[in-house]
């Protein structure tokens, strides 16, 4: 779901890497969803060329994708192909977290894979010579690390320049027509960005595919098609390899290849679900936890999935005593953990089989995550008032709220208004009698509060970055300051910086996991 | 010598909507004057149009008023009396009876003297009086139950209950609801015995407050001697009593808690960069 401060969070991002004509052009598709180029230069009133040149930038990043609209006509006319351009706004946001898939990097494989990534991150995508050509290395600990990269899947080919995609489905018609009544158009250009981010990804087998024989470049290896998808100084690298290919070198350089962002997702999703059970947990049902979804992962076929392949006792006790901790971990200590881990139900067992319920894990981080705003912003009572409509997930009365959280009856309905007017819970009145006062009866709605709290936190986000520029122009002024100054200014930015990482996670936990 | 009581035969009972079924002015008057006469268990008759009480004068009985009550008087207790344990504030009381609202409160002022109504709190409306006939006691919909003292929540006490039922669940480490409430009685940690109902609304208190969660039995493990499927509860998380949840990432920063994030834009009045909430936090 985009939101407006979504939004503008994703264009404040952009013209931080990219400057304000780029960020122009890609904050008109963010807001009216795909269009043309001429449709981009008439609403940004940029020339055709600033608009051709930031598309470049953009698509190079990975942050715009095009695609041709196949539109067979509704009385048999000939079918009428566009192309368009829409935003990825996933992408986008991703752009934030590259420290963090660096760092994740260095951990998990080595330094030279780090540096290798990091020039993925910073040119959007580059060929394996490319990348030869960029390293200070030999190209040998050069390819070493590509296919350690590649073998952990995090890097990709990049996707094809141009799919076609066909005419909308009945459903997404329906949904088009609903969600301009409600005026919800953000809603049905994320069901079509998923479609056009499908189309133009490249087969399983092939996305991973590193072949040392001659190969065609991942769109089918058509020089104009290709040309939408390098910039003007790569597309004379690309004519330059294609010669060489002509007098017998390997096409394999000219493909693209960039970071596989969704395998950096799945990585801190885990991460994500592990911090929560060490919070909750021993250390004993958190080694436990971490083999399950160690021997679980490769079965798992997108990054939000729900639950885990189901595992025997056995196979969790064979995967706990795999890792350094968990050597001196007896098989009775497992089966102690997984009832541990049961309640709240972080495991489920069924059969004798035991399957993890990310589903739940996330559910409940997010809840603490909104409960604690509650908490803070409004007070105690309003936090068991909130957990209350929360956990039973239906309308309840006034008084009834007041009765379960120990409230004064006269104090009850001033603090649910307050929740009700910030949109943390919705009011309906029930009238019973002409003159009777009528009933208040108050729920919380998680799936739009969802939507409203992660747009609060786009907000906040989008106001750290500004005060974090705020602060470094602050810093560029005093320069000539006396130290303890400075110093007070470093622990600023570092507090801010740390604070933009926290909510970064928080972020993806409503957005992206 | 008893007088007898003339008053206006325009008034109308409440009990009736016509007084085509009252007595006459003048049957009524020579009723009254038979009234002194007899013996030494006097009887009182009162008439009430076609209704008619007896009361005994030297026994009291509580259904019937005595002979010093005023008709207005008894107008206004029968009202109140037909609350029962409801009671009615004065308020409430002139849209039932049509008399002037200062005639009503000389007569609420006068059945308080006589005991023969109370004034009691009404914790949905504690700013008007609330007034019951002396024969019942307030239910709980008025006084808010046993948690309730002189129209208000006695926090304390709940708080003292609550503090003492999660010890009793952390010494359990699994506990139903009935486990706790022997516990409870065991440590005579209330004078007053508390019912099972009082003991679960307390637990669940604990599990709004996030102390506390409800879990149930699979029969297994540290659930052994729980039949399964059966509600109990377990301390939540690794901190004590009263410690606070964990603070979330956006609950963390000024925005998180700020009541104007709805307002706050990069040039606004209110923005991230003159935001007095950021200026504090960044203080070192």
């Amino acid at each position: 779901m985009v939101t407006q401060y979504g939004i503008k969070y994703a264009v404040n991002l952009i013209t931080a890497h990219f400057g304000d004509l780029v960020a122009k052009v890609c904050e008109c598709l963010l807001r009216k969803g795909p269009l043309t180029l001429q449709a981009i230069v008439r609403s940004t009133e940029l020339t055709s060329s600033q608009v051709k040149n930031s598309l470049l930038v953009l698509i190079q990043h990975n942050c715009v994708q095009a695609f041709i609209l196949d539109q067979t006509g509704e009385h048999g006319d000939g079918a009428k192909q566009s192309t368009q351009y829409i935003a990825l706004f996933d992408n986008i946001i991703q752009r934030w977290r590259f420290p963090k898939f660096l760092t994740m990097v260095s951990k998990k494989l080595d330094k030279q894979c780090a540096e290798l990534l990091e020039g993925l991150l910073q040119h959007g995508r580059l060929s394996l010579k490319q990348m030869f050509d960029r390293a200070k290395s030999g190209d040998d600990v050069v390819q070493e690390a590509f296919v350690k990269l590649l073998n952990a899947h995090f890097i990709e080919r990049c996707p094809a320049s141009e799919p076609v995609l066909t005419n909308p489905t009945k459903e997404e018609e329906a949904a088009r027509k609903r969600a301009a009544k409600s005026g919800k158009i953000l809603e049905v250009q994320e069901t079509l960005e998923q479609r056009v981010v499908e189309a133009a990804m490249p087969t399983e087998a092939l996305r991973f595919l590193f072949a040392t024989e001659t190969e065609p470049t991942a769109d089918g290896g058509k020089d104009k098609s290709n040309s939408s998808s390098v910039t003007p100084g790569e597309k004379r690298k690309h004519d330059a390899l294609e010669s060489e290919a002509e007098c017998g070198a390997t096409d394999e350089q000219v493909v693209l290849w960039r970071a596989n962002f969704d395998e950096f997702i799945w990585c801190l999703r885990h991460k994500a679900c592990i911090e929560n059970v060490r919070a909750r947990f021993d250390d004993g049902a958190v080694i436990v936890f971490g083999a399950m979804l160690e021997a679980t992962r490769s079965a798992e076929k997108k990054v939000k999935t729900e639950n885990s392949v189901p595992l025997s006792l056995s196979s969790i006790y064979e995967e706990v005593i795999k890792s350094e901790e968990g050597r001196n971990i007896t098989f009775d200590r497992v089966r102690a953990s997984l009832v541990q881990l049961s309640c709240p139900p972080f495991v489920k067992a069924a059969n004798e089989s035991y399957s993890v319920d990310f589903k739940k894990i996330i559910e409940l981080a997010q809840n603490e995550e909104v409960e604690s705003i509650v908490l803070k912003r409004y007070g105690r009572d309003a936090y068991r008032m909130f957990r209350l409509l929360s956990n039973s997930g239906h309308l309840l009365e006034t008084d009834k709220v007041a009765d379960a959280t120990f409230v004064e009856k006269k104090e009850t309905p001033i603090i649910l208004y307050k929740l009700w007017k910030d949109d943390y819970l919705q009011l309906e009145k029930l009238q019973i009698g002409v003159k009777q006062i009528p009933f208040q009866l108050w729920k919380v709605n998680k799936n739009t509060l969802k939507v409203h709290v992660l747009d609060e936190m786009f907000h906040a986000a989008f106001n750290l970055s500004q005060r974090v520029a705020f602060e470094l122009e602050q810093e560029k002024e005093l320069s000539n300051v006396l130290q303890d100054k400075r110093v007070n200014r470093l622990r600023k930015r570092l507090l801010l910086e740390s604070s933009q990482m926290k909510l970064d996670d928080a972020i993806m936990l409503f957005h992206d996991f | 010598m008893h007088h007898a009581i003339s008053f206006s035969y325009r008034m109308r009972c409440y009990s009736h909507h016509s007084c085509e079924d009252c007595e006459s002015e003048q049957q009524r008057y020579q009723r009254y004057s038979r009234i002194g006469t007899s013996s030494t268990f006097e009887e009182i008759v009162i008439s009430k149009g076609p209704a008619v009480k007896r009361m005994n004068a030297k026994r009291k009985r509580p259904d019937t008023i005595s002979d010093s009550v005023t008709e207005q008087e008894r107008i206004v207790h029968e009202v109140i009396r037909s609350k029962q344990d409801m009671g009615i504030s004065q308020q409430d009381m002139k849209r039932e009876i049509n008399l002037h609202s200062n005639l009503i409160a000389k007569c609420i002022k006068s059945l308080v003297s006589k005991n023969l109504i109370k004034e009691v709190k009404n914790i949905h409306s504690r700013r008007q009086k609330h007034y019951m006939s002396a024969e019942f006691e307030p239910s709980n919909e008025i006084t808010g139950g046993a948690w309730y003292v002189e129209g208000s929540l006695d926090k304390e006490y709940i708080n003292v209950l609550k503090e003492q039922c999660w010890r009793k669940i952390y010494g359990l480490k699994v506990a139903t609801l009935e486990g706790i409430a022997d516990a409870i009685k065991r440590s005579n940690v209330s004078q007053i015995e508390l019912s099972k109902q009082q003991v679960e609304e307390i637990v669940k208190a604990l599990v709004l407050d996030n102390e506390v969660m409800e879990v149930r039995s699979t029969g297994t493990g540290e659930f052994a001697s729980i039949p399964v499927g059966k509600a109990c509860y377990k301390c939540a998380g690794k901190r004590g009593y009263g410690g606070e949840p964990k603070l979330g990432a956006l609950a963390s920063i000024p925005c998180g808690v700020c009541p104007q994030i709805s307002r706050c834009t990069p040039d606004g009045i209110i923005s991230p960069i003159t935001c007095e909430y950021y200026k504090k936090w960044l203080e070192f």
